[in-house]
């Protein structure tokens, strides 16, 4: 047991470290190499030329306004919502638990989209609308804009603040605002004066937090700024590597570089915040839940508020999706549109032997890759949680730090990687590219599971007379079931929808399910976008459904 | 089966600090008998019981259970827990949550690719041992805790082993039901005939249930023997202290002529009976428990161990009377019967038996 146990972590830390620090180290290399096929010979070149194009300073500028913008739209609306369900008397609350899942429901291409199709300046739904009702020329409302990507791109990011925001706020000692409102404060005065201020690391982290997702984020820039011309870090390097006659790998790594850097700094800064957050939150007395403020007449004019979110959150896409996918071309729906509609997209889609081949793609990613995915980070959070040593403390900061990676910057360094070897252009480079950045989401829920495990339980397996191997496979894994089923679920539908690192490694022969959409979005083939888009979510769905009945079937205690 | 340990130390270390769990530990574990090691929280009595029974590894020393060496630094052995074919009871019972009662139970046995039939018989038998008839099929969440207690009981049971240990196993239970549990443990270990250690820091728990009793300080064994000889004859005071309470009354030996040993103290002249190898100078402690000072009737002035002092507090606690007295300038913890007729602040005379006056070596 010792023995394989010192094998393991040693073992765990190359594995793990070749999948972080690879990308990140060919990166660099990249970055001062010539270029794909003559790699290794130095060069300043490339940072000179990325950092003095002219138009550099306006992506920038576009980078922070957006990544900025959308976190202070998703942290206003979190703060909203987690306040509502959690101190006050607000009806439906199940509806925020729904709110805090919908990123696993819909992909993020696919909500840009559904926005696209409706508020696009030629042909949006609500555009069209407005024309025909008001009779406005040209177009009322353009999403293609700055402002239309941060709305987006915030409301595709409030489940994560969300996440980080309501935990904070139920843990919070209400007695700090009641001792407040003795003062004689009012409700609202007490909101601004006590619980804000008081809330302020947990804000804090959730807008770090965003900032770093949506500096990751690669579908709203390319499908709503692209076509607008607003160009961000992501959607620059993009158009480096896959625009244009002259592709530049070098000058993209050397843009990514700053992007990476921007990225791990602000990672670091969430730590930071979370662990200040702790500090706080840990002041507060425990179990004693006080009586809901009393919303009174705003009661249901609020939930209105909410069950909009929900619906624009959740319904909207869907329904937008299946719409457009049935009708010949972008038109209101009315008697007309529904006289017109026919399964000629579907077809074409089925018809299609690019898009056949991404959804096999896709879908033996998802499957095989979660698997793969979740046996790695199975033995990683055992290291984690059950051998504390330095190494295994080393191997946690390792595994979290390519939390933090831009999927296209990684897809950058891993391509440099990819092209010295014969993985290029097989779906085991995607396969390892997508272990490698989504790998903290199969670790995490494990160790979480792994420290609800007693370390007596298995030592009393141990002394039943059962060997390392047998209290593996009859004590550990079957208590761990459902964080393996969780993550499996989590790092399955990543790979399924997954976009941002394919469009630098799928190659012909390799096309995934996002890129495909993507492609069906630059060519403005909508229609066939959309059926394929709610093949993609019927796939993620079914693959929910039945790794959570398995789930199920495995943890049920007597036969 | 006998347990035998030599020169046995495991060293712990955090920020810099090195802590002895074990130093140098010997101790013979007779064989079919309940041993019990005592001591407050961190004197490393859990540490010797992981140790024995595999699951921390010594830096030094030697195990053997039987004939067999199971861990030695010299020979390089080291016998892991499954193969030691002990039975354990953990604190927390580490009852397995996603099982039931009968695949608890049967654990050990599958883990020895026993046949079907015998498993069902003997976690049958087992069970029926420990009280617990037809709870073959119920989840093991679904136990209340002294039934998981039990569970733990049996699976440690089925496999007939060579040892059992048991680690504080009555600490998660309340109390009215821990000293049934006790009472119980201890009529199903004298039926079984088998070496059992057991881990403890409850000193009523450690007295009344076990054959021997081993007092542990600081990575040590400081004093084994019978429940009755720690109670009333150890000659250190910390075990003397730690088992029970005690008044301590600092002294110098006068003289000592059979049947009494004659202590100076600040209270007076105390006889004991109690031989301890002191001579004439020396200087000790005198250990009065405090349940056997009397107060006596009347003006009692001749006698040996007759000492005059003032209530200075009374506490009734039910099914006795505790508190101080003051002879002199010393403060004495006593505890009388409820019915006698005593108030605070009343001059007494009291009485200490030599029989029950311990002296302890300085």
């Amino acid at each position: 047991m010792q023995k394989t146990r010192t094998a393991l972590t040693p073992g765990l830390i190359i594995i793990v470290g070749f999948l972080t620090v690879c990308p990140v180290f060919m990166l660099i290399l990249g970055s001062f190499s010539e270029g794909l096929g003559a790699f290794g010979s130095f060069t300043l070149s490339k940072y000179v030329k990325a950092y003095t194009d002219p138009a550099f300073a306006d992506i920038l500028a576009n980078t922070v306004i957006f990544t900025i913008g959308s976190a202070a739209v998703a942290t206003v609306l979190a703060l909203f919502l987690a306040y509502l369900n959690t101190r006050t008397n607000i009806p439906f609350k199940f509806l925020f638990r729904i709110i805090s899942l919908i990123p696993m429901m819909v992909p993020h291409i696919l909500f840009a989209v559904s926005w696209v199709l409706l508020l696009n300046p030629s042909n949006g739904m609500i555009n069209l609308f407005l024309r025909q009702v008001f009779g406005l020329g040209g177009a009322a409302l353009s999403i293609y804009t700055l402002k239309g990507m941060i709305l987006v791109e915030g409301l595709l990011d409030l489940p994560i603040a969300y996440l980080v925001i309501a935990p904070a706020m139920s843990a919070f000692d209400v007695s700090l605002e009641e001792s407040s409102k003795v003062c004689g404060a009012s409700n609202l005065h007490t909101l601004f004066r006590v619980t804000l201020p008081i809330l302020r690391p947990a804000i804090l982290a959730a807008m770090t937090l965003v900032i770093v997702r949506s500096l990751a984020s690669f579908a709203v820039p390319s499908v709503i700024g692209m076509p607008g011309r607003i160009y961000v870090l992501a959607t620059h390097i993009y158009r480096i590597v896959a625009t244009g006659y002259a592709t530049d790998y070098g000058l993209a790594a050397a843009v990514g570089m700053s992007a990476l850097a921007a990225s791990i700094t602000l990672i670091f800064l969430y730590r930071h915040l979370t662990r200040e957050g702790e500090k706080y939150v840990t002041i507060s007395s425990r179990g004693y839940r006080p009586t809901a403020i009393d919303l009174k007449g705003a009661r249901f004019p609020l939930f209105g508020i909410v069950a909009l979110l929900s619906f624009v959150l959740i319904v909207l896409p869907v329904a937008v999706l299946f719409y457009t996918s049935l009708v010949p071309y972008s038109m209101v729906p009315s008697a007309k549109a529904f006289a017109m509609m026919s399964w000629k997209h579907w077809i074409a889609v089925l018809k299609d032997p690019i898009s056949l081949l991404s959804l096999r793609n896709s879908l033996y990613l998802g499957v095989g890759g979660a698997t793969l995915g979740m046996i790695l980070s199975f033995f990683v959070a055992y290291v984690i949680v059950k051998i504390r040593s330095k190494a295994s403390g080393f191997l946690e900061s390792l595994s979290f730090l390519s939390f933090s990676f831009p999927g296209i910057v990684v897809g950058i360094g891993f391509m440099w990687f990819f092209v010295q070897t014969p993985l290029y252009a097989t779906i085991w480079a995607l396969l390892i590219g997508y272990i490698a950045t989504y790998l903290p989401y199969g670790i995490r829920p494990l160790t979480s599971a792994f420290v609800q495990i007693h370390s007596n339980l298995e030592e009393s397996s141990r002394v039943c007379g059962g060997g390392p191997l047998y209290t593996m496979r009859r004590i550990v894994i079957p208590l761990l079931i459902p964080g393996i089923v969780s993550g499996w679920i989590l790092m399955a539908t990543m790979f399924v929808r997954e976009l941002s690192l394919s469009v630098v490694l799928s190659r012909p022969g390799t096309e995934v399910l996002a890129v495909q959409i993507l492609r069906f979005a630059e060519d403005g083939l909508w229609g066939r976008l959309s059926a394929l888009g709610i093949l993609m979510i019927f796939i993620s769905t079914t693959l929910v459904i039945i790794a959570s009945r398995i789930g199920a079937k495995l943890t049920k205690v007597d036969k | 089966m006998e347990i035998n340990i030599r020169r046995l130390s495991k060293n712990y270390y955090s920020e810099d600090k090195t802590i002895a769990a074990l130093a140098n530990v010997d101790l013979n574990i007779p064989a079919n008998r309940i041993f019990t090691l005592l001591g407050p929280s961190g004197c490393g009595k859990t540490t010797l019981l992981r140790c024995i029974v595999g699951l921390e590894i010594p830096d030094a020393g030697e195990i053997a259970i039987g004939d067999e060496i199971v861990f030695s630094t010299e020979k390089g052995i080291y016998v892991p827990s499954e193969k030691r074919g002990l039975g354990m009871v953990f604190q927390t019972y580490a009852i397995w949550p996603h099982m039931n009662v009968f695949d608890n139970v049967a654990y050990p046995l599958q883990t020895r690719n026993e046949p079907k039939e015998e498993i069902r018989r003997k976690v049958k038998k087992t069970l029926h041992f420990v009280q617990l008839d037809g709870f073959e099929n119920r989840p093991a969440t679904k136990l209340s805790g002294g039934q998981q207690q039990r569970v733990a009981l049996a699976r440690a049971l089925v496999a007939e082993p060579k040892v059992i240990l048991f680690d504080e196993p009555l600490s998660n239970l309340d109390a009215k039901l821990r000293e049934e549990t006790r009472k119980e443990l201890r009529s199903f270990l004298t039926k079984l005939k088998i070496t059992a250690v057991y881990v403890t820091h409850d000193r009523i728990e450690a007295l009344s249930l076990s054959d021997t009793v081993a007092v542990m300080k600081s990575g040590r064994i400081v004093e084994i023997g019978t429940p009755w000889e720690i109670y009333f004859d150890s000659d250190r005071r910390f075990v003397a202290d730690f088992i029970g309470r005690a008044n301590f009354v600092e002294g110098k030996v006068v003289t000592v002529e059979e049947p009494y040993t004659m202590i100076d103290s600040a209270i007076g002249a105390i006889a004991c009976e109690k031989k301890s190898g002191a001579s004439p100078g020396k200087a000790v402690t005198v250990c009065i428990r405090p349940e056997f000072i009397r107060v006596l009737k009347g003006d009692h002035t001749d006698g040996r161990n007759i000492f005059r002092g003032r209530v200075e507090s009374l506490v009734f606690v039910g099914d006795a009377y505790e508190g101080e007295i003051r002879v002199g300038e010393t403060l004495l913890i006593f505890r009388i019967e409820p019915t006698t007729a005593v108030r605070e602040g009343e001059e007494i005379a009291l009485r200490f038996d030599p029989r029950h006056c311990s002296i302890l070596l300085n």
